[in-house]
Formats: structure tokens, C-alpha cells, sequence
């Protein structure tokens, strides 16, 4: 894959340098130039328009995105790949924690599933408001949608 | 009591510093970028951090990278930023007040988003001085995720190639530089490195001085989960102060007061204990406001409002009132005309009228009108006492107060009640007086302190424990063994000889000790090994990378140059001792723009790149 006028244009290139580059990084809906006032001497390659990979829509594509299109190619049962390295699930069972204060939980309150040590915790948490009970939950991912 | 908790409040207070960032100053290249070969340009590409700088050959390398900043752009607010677009870095000063308007070029620990990818780099180039025309003239040494996926790759190839134009790039990891660093460099070395950083731990084994990418194996978590916990930690635990416990004060108590517990459950116990609580807890205060629960308003603004509501209400009643009377007056002397027929004789008009009224006979007539003439003098007399009464009003009304109780927040022996104590003054709303009496009785700087005891070992804690924050992965111990299972014992054996701790989340005091109880409880008995921590754990990437570069310039099998760019795709990559392995698999190149903007059509992409690799 050849680019002849590269270097042409290169060259060519002079202050305006960064309009260009602005051009080549945004999408094709985004056109609206944004002249940079570099005062530097251009060391940045005038864009020929350039090659701007995956930019059919004007977003970029995020980590899971990219990741699922990475699946579908062509890999050998070996091959170390972005999701072949993430860590496997525990095996041995989580110690339980108090939600409060950390220590070592032997008693979880049934009316909001959260997890105390001693009772003076347990009466502190009867008394939180709902949306700190919600937000102990949610920060052990245990918040359940069946009620 | 009263005398220990004085003394008491006042160890373990520490305030927050807030640091801002100084702006980078643009610096001149200097003789050193200017060789007679052209230098190299070292980038730890971090998602926490940036760090770039010159690998300069000569006597004297230079100490530090010249560049760190933190990976992430802002806006400018409302345009007022004399225009100069998105600002990086630490141009941005204190990053709190842009918190939701910053953006990284990072997706855990890839960049996806190569336009801000290209602002980082932009501003790397300018404040490091590079000052070639049309390009930037000097080999580039790159840091990668572990197994990068090749789209990424290939994005930031072209980003190197087709805008900067550099010659050559070499792309590694970070960990692996950091190793390279660390170890005598005419060894070919075997370990295992434990790379924890500010979004994910990786373990990574090298055997015969090479990845052994098959065996890696990467935890998601790292500062900013640890950052994150410990601040809905601190909301939930004060919700009086959420807006004061932001991101940027996590993540100084992480780094300055927290620490690794060896034995986890131990540590708890001891924490239990009040005295050690008392000893170890750490009260960060946080500067003083006088937004008190959340009321915007002093109590004297309060006061205001509430009269200026009263007044209005009065006024609206005495209008009414008056209306109403005047209505009624009406009505009355219409009923005292028809009354007046009725004594005049004129008995057909009078019972026409009465018909009219709807009314039976005269005496009705009679007690209607003596009805509606009581309520007239009653409202008029209102009416005046109105009138009176509301110039006394507004002297002196005063909004009702409630009466509350004012808690002293006394440290009490009881164990966590200390934990509980900062909530309960907070639950006494402030005491609503005329302005011009005393304040509040309760102590204002334990109200603005943030007690942080468990949490300091709680929130590093969560790579050892994941299923803390409710992750499923298992965590650093149970992953390192997992790993060395892969491995015939006598390689096992070989890898745990040469344990190395890297990444700026390793440097939790200790973090050293845990590792080596970790490695002690999983491997045979009487067997030995050895952990080290990197002698700088952040920048030793940086450094790592700078040997290699200046131990590799002249070797041309490692670097990627423009032609193998062109020949070989954006995902190519040449293998050395720090870079990821190498698959070689080809993308579809995406379309160019100008073939999309000739072709106006987006289904051409994939044919035109298909058709474009051929030739």
C-alpha cells in the first residue's frame, strides 16, 4: 500500500498544519476546523486527508466494542488475546465483612441484607435512611432486582 | 472524659493538602535532542499518568522524566479559556471542579479514543520541545497494554505514522521495562512480575527473558477501584459531606494514609480494640464551610423569608376581607330598599321583590337582613384590628423554633460508636435562632473531620479480596497460584526466585510483607523465594524503557519503521525482551477518508481497505 503524495504534501505543510489534523480526527460530520494557534513549527504530519481508521461513524468505539469485534478474528486455541488473560473467578468462598465498619460479619439483618458485626451496629443500621442502605448494597454489587 | 477527649481530638488530625498541579513550562530541546542521530523520545503511556521525556545517550542521562502528567483533557468552561480548545494535563490545575468534564483517551487500560490520544501527544511534543518541521523526526519508544488487541494498535500506529510521521515507534510493557531495570542487564532472567496499576494487576511470568503470554493473567482492578470504594465508603459513612470527599482527596489518603494489613482478619481484630482504634484513626479534616446540612441559607436569611411570607399572607387576607364586605354592604342595601317598600305600602313591588330574592315572607326578609348586617360590623371591626395588629406583628414575629437537643461528639468507649459519632452530630439539624445569639455549642472541627480507620486498610485491600466491591475475579493470591500451577515444579520454583512488585499501586506500606505471606502459605514447605519491590515503582517503567531504547538504538530488528507500517498493517509488531507477543493476524485496514469522501458511501469501507491490501 503505497502513498506517493505524502511526502508532496508534507512538505507542503506549514502553519496550517493543525486544521488539517483536526480534519483528519474528527469524524466526517464534525468538519467544523478548529485552528489551534501553534506556534511551534509544525511538527505534526499535514494530514492528507488522512486515513482515519474506523471513523465511518463519528464516535470512537469503546473497550467492549472493540473487544467483541476482536473476538470474531481468526484466533488459534494458544493465542494470548485481551480477553484470554483475565484473571478466572475465585473458587474459594468470600469472607464475609461488615458493611459499617469492615470487621469480620457474622450476622446479616434480613429486612436490608446488610452485613453487621456487633449491636451497636445493628442498631445504627436500623436507623440509616434508604438511600445509604441502597448504596452499601450497590457498592457489594448486591443489590437484587427481584424484590 | 471531658479532658482525655480533648486531648485525644487533637492527635491524628490531618488536613488535606489539595494539591494543584503546576502548569508544564514549554521546554527547549536543548543540545540533548539534537544528536547525530536523532533521539529517542521515551512515552510511559499510563492511564493515570503520562510520563515523557529524552533518552539521551552520553555520560549523563538526565534524571527524571521530563514530562508527567495526569492522562486526562478538559474542555475549557464556557469557552472562557481565551480559546485554546481542550486543555491536558496539568494545565488544568485542580482537577475537582472539571471532574465531570474530564476525559481520557483510556478505556481501562487501552486508548480507544485516539483524538484526545493525539491532544496527549500533542502536548507532549510541544512542552518537550520538538521542533522538526512536517514531522516529529525522532524514534518513539511506547508503552502498551498487555496484550493489547490489534485494532488498538493499529489505531495508534497510524496515529504515529500517517500524523506524525515519525521514523521508527517500539511498542512494550510497561512492566516488562520496569523489569528490565531492575534486573542486571547481562542476565537472561526468569520471574514473575506482579504489575499493579491505576485500572488493572497483571501477573505476568518471563521465562528465558521473554513473556510468556500464554500463562498472563490480568485482575480488573487497581487505584481508581480502590479510589472509587473509599470514597462511597466516606459518602455513605458522612452523607453532610458529599460534595467535600472528591476523587483527588481519595486518592491522597490512599497514597498517604493507608497501608497494606499482612493478616487481614488479625489487622480487623486489632482494630476493635478502642484504644487502637483511638491511636490509629486518622481524622482528615476537611476545610470548614458553613453549608451545614445541606440549607443554602443562613438562619437570618431564613427569618427574612419567613416574614416576608407572613406579610404577604396578611395582606392577602385584609383584601379579601375587604372584598367580601363591600359585596355584603351591597347586598344590605338592597334588602333595606326592599324593606323600606314593604313600610312605604307598596305591596306589589314588595312581593315582586321578594320573588326575586327568592324569599317567602317578610319576617325571612327581616332575618336576613339582621344576619347581614352582624357579619358586615364583624368584618369591619376585623378589619381594623387587622389593621392594628399588623404593624405590632412585624416588629418582633420570630419563626417558630423547634426545640433540639445539641449533641457533644464524645469519643465514648464503646468500640464503633466512635465510628457512629460524626452521623449523630449530623443528625441534629443546626438550632434556629435570631441571628444575634450565641452559636451552636458542639465541637465544629470534629463535625468537619472525617474519621478513617478501617478504611485505610479496607480500600487497598480490595486486589487481595475482590469480591469487597463484589467483583467475581479471583484476587492477586489465588491468581498467583493459579499461574504457577500451569508450571512443572522445577519452572515454579525457577519464577518465584525473582519476584518483582511494580506499578505505582504497589506502594502501600506494607505491601512487600503480604506478598511474601502469600507466597509463603501457597508454596511447599521449607521451599524459599524472593520478592522485590521495584526501587521506584511509578517511574521505573519510564526509566526501564529509557535503557532499552539507549541500549537498542542501533539494533534495527526491534523497531517498527514506516515500510514494515505500510507493508504489514497497523497491528504489526516486532518482539523483543519488553514487548507483547506478536500474532500474526491480519486486520481489514479501515477505509481511508478520502476514498470514503470520493466513493460518498459508507458500504464501501471494508471492500476499498480489501482491495487496497492487495495492492
Amino acid at each position: 500500500m503505497v502513498k506517493p503524495d505524502v511526502q508532496g504534501i508534507s512538505m507542503d505543510g506549514v502553519s496550517e498544519n493543525k486544521m488539517v489534523p483536526s480534519d483528519f480526527s474528527t469524524g466526517p460530520m464534525e468538519k467544523a476546523a478548529k485552528p489551534l494557534p501553534f506556534k511551534d513549527p509544525n511538527f505534526v504530519h499535514s494530514g492528507h486527508g488522512g486515513a482515519v481508521a474506523g471513523k465511518k461513524n463519528r464516535t470512537w468505539k469503546n473497550l467492549k466494542q472493540i473487544l467483541a469485534s476482536e473476538r470474531a478474528l481468526p484466533w488459534q486455541l494458544n493465542d494470548p488475546n485481551y480477553f484470554s488473560i483475565d484473571a478466572p473467578p475465585s473458587f474459594k468462598p468470600a469472607k464475609k465483612y461488615s458493611d459499617v465498619s469492615g470487621l469480620l460479619a457474622n450476622y446479616t439483618d434480613p429486612q436490608s441484607k446488610l452485613r453487621f458485626s456487633t449491636i451497636e451496629e445493628f442498631s445504627y443500621i436500623r436507623r440509616l435512611p434508604s438511600d445509604v442502605v441502597t448504596g452499601y448494597l450497590a457498592l457489594r454489587k448486591a443489590t437484587s432486582i427481584v424484590p | 472524659m471531658a479532658a482525655a477527649t480533648a486531648a485525644g481530638l487533637a492527635t491524628n488530625v490531618f488536613p488535606f493538602r489539595d494539591a494543584r498541579a503546576a502548569p508544564d513550562p514549554v521546554l527547549e530541546a536543548g543540545p540533548v535532542a539534537h544528536g547525530s542521530l536523532p533521539v529517542p523520545l521515551v512515552l510511559d503511556n499510563g492511564s493515570f499518568q503520562a510520563r515523557a521525556g529524552w533518552a539521551c545517550p552520553g555520560p549523563d542521562p538526565g534524571p527524571e522524566p521530563r514530562l508527567q502528567f495526569r492522562a486526562v483533557c478538559a474542555r475549557g468552561r464556557g469557552g472562557a479559556r481565551g480559546g485554546a480548545g481542550p486543555q491536558v494535563g496539568n494545565a488544568l490545575g485542580s482537577l475537582e471542579p472539571l471532574r465531570w468534564m474530564l476525559r481520557s483517551p483510556f478505556d481501562r487500560n487501552v486508548p480507544v479514543n485516539l483524538e484526545l490520544q493525539e491532544l496527549l501527544l500533542d502536548y507532549s511534543f510541544q512542552h518537550l520541545g520538538v521542533s522538526s518541521q512536517g514531522c516529529v523526526d525522532h524514534p518513539i519508544v511506547l508503552t502498551e497494554a498487555v496484550c493489547t488487541p490489534l485494532y488498538s494498535r493499529q489505531m495508534m500506529s497510524e496515529l504515529l505514522f500517517e500524523c506524525y510521521g515519525i521514523p521508527k515507534v517500539a511498542y512494550g510493557i510497561d512492566s516488562l521495562f520496569s523489569f528490565y531495570h531492575n534486573n542486571p542487564k547481562n542476565m537472561i532472567s526468569s520471574g514473575l512480575i506482579i504489575s499493579s496499576g491505576y485500572q488493572c494487576t497483571h501477573i505476568l511470568p518471563i521465562l528465558e527473558g521473554r513473556l510468556d503470554a500464554r500463562n498472563c493473567k490480568r485482575i480488573n482492578l487497581g487505584g481508581s477501584q480502590a479510589a472509587g470504594y473509599l470514597q462511597r465508603l466516606l459518602q455513605l459513612k458522612y452523607p453532610g459531606h458529599l460534595a467535600a470527599i472528591t476523587l483527588s482527596r481519595m486518592e491522597e489518603i490512599l497514597h498517604e494514609h493507608s497501608y497494606i494489613a499482612e493478616d487481614y482478619v488479625e489487622e480487623l481484630q486489632k482494630w476493635r480494640c478502642p484504644d487502637y482504634y483511638e491511636n490509629n484513626v486518622h481524622k482528615m479534616q476537611l476545610p470548614f464551610s458553613s453549608k451545614l446540612l445541606g440549607s443554602t441559607l443562613t438562619s437570618e436569611e431564613k427569618q427574612e423569608r419567613r416574614q416576608q411570607q407572613l406579610r404577604r399572607l396578611q395582606e392577602l387576607n385584609a383584601r379579601r376581607r375587604e372584598e367580601k364586605l363591600q359585596l355584603d354592604q351591597e347586598r344590605l342595601d338592597r334588602l333595606l330598599y326592599v324593606q323600606e317598600l314593604l313600610e312605604d305600602g307598596q305591596m306589589d313591588q314588595f312581593h315582586k321583590a321578594l320573588i326575586e330574592l327568592n324569599m317567602d315572607s317578610p319576617e325571612e326578609l327581616q332575618s336576613y337582613i339582621q344576619k347581614l348586617s352582624a357579619a358586615v360590623e364583624q368584618a369591619k371591626q376585623k378589619i381594623l384590628q387587622a389593621e392594628v395588629s399588623l404593624e405590632v406583628d412585624v416588629v418582633d414575629s420570630k419563626p417558630e423554633t423547634p426545640d433540639l437537643e445539641q449533641l457533644e461528639p464524645s469519643l465514648e468507649d464503646v468500640e464503633n460508636i466512635n465510628d457512629f459519632e460524626p452521623l449523630f452530630s449530623e443528625e441534629t439539624p443546626e438550632v434556629e435562632k435570631p441571628v444575634a445569639t450565641v452559636q451552636p455549642v458542639f465541637n465544629l472541627a470534629a463535625y468537619h473531620q472525617l474519621f478513617v480507620g478501617t478504611e485505610r486498610i479496607r480500600a487497598p485491600e480490595i486486589i487481595f479480596q475482590p469480591s469487597l466491591i463484589g467483583e467475581e475475579q479471583a484476587g492477586i493470591a489465588e491468581t498467583l497460584q493459579y499461574i504457577l500451577d500451569r508450571y512443572p515444579k522445577d519452572v515454579q520454583e525457577l519464577l518465584v526466585q525473582n519476584v518483582l512488585l511494580t506499578g505505582g499501586n504497589m506502594m502501600y506500606p506494607g505491601m512487600k510483607v503480604r506478598i511474601e505471606k502469600e507466597l509463603l502459605e501457597m508454596r511447599p514447605f521449607q521451599s524459599s523465594f524472593q520478592v522485590q519491590l521495584a526501587a521506584n515503582p511509578v517511574l521505573d517503567a519510564w526509566y526501564g524503557a529509557r535503557d532499552w531504547a539507549l541500549d537498542h538504538l542501533d539494533n534495527e530488528d526491534v523497531w517498527i519503521t514506516r515500510k514494515d507500517y505500510e507493508e504489514k498493517g497497523g497491528g504489526y509488531l516486532r518482539e523483543h525482551c519488553a514487548s507483547n507477543v506478536y500474532v500474526p493476524i491480519r486486520l481489514p485496514k479501515q477505509a481511508s477518508r478520502s476514498a470514503e469522501a470520493q466513493a460518498s458511501g459508507k458500504g464501501s469501507g471494508a471492500s476499498g481497505g480489501g482491495a487496497g491490501e492487495q495492492a
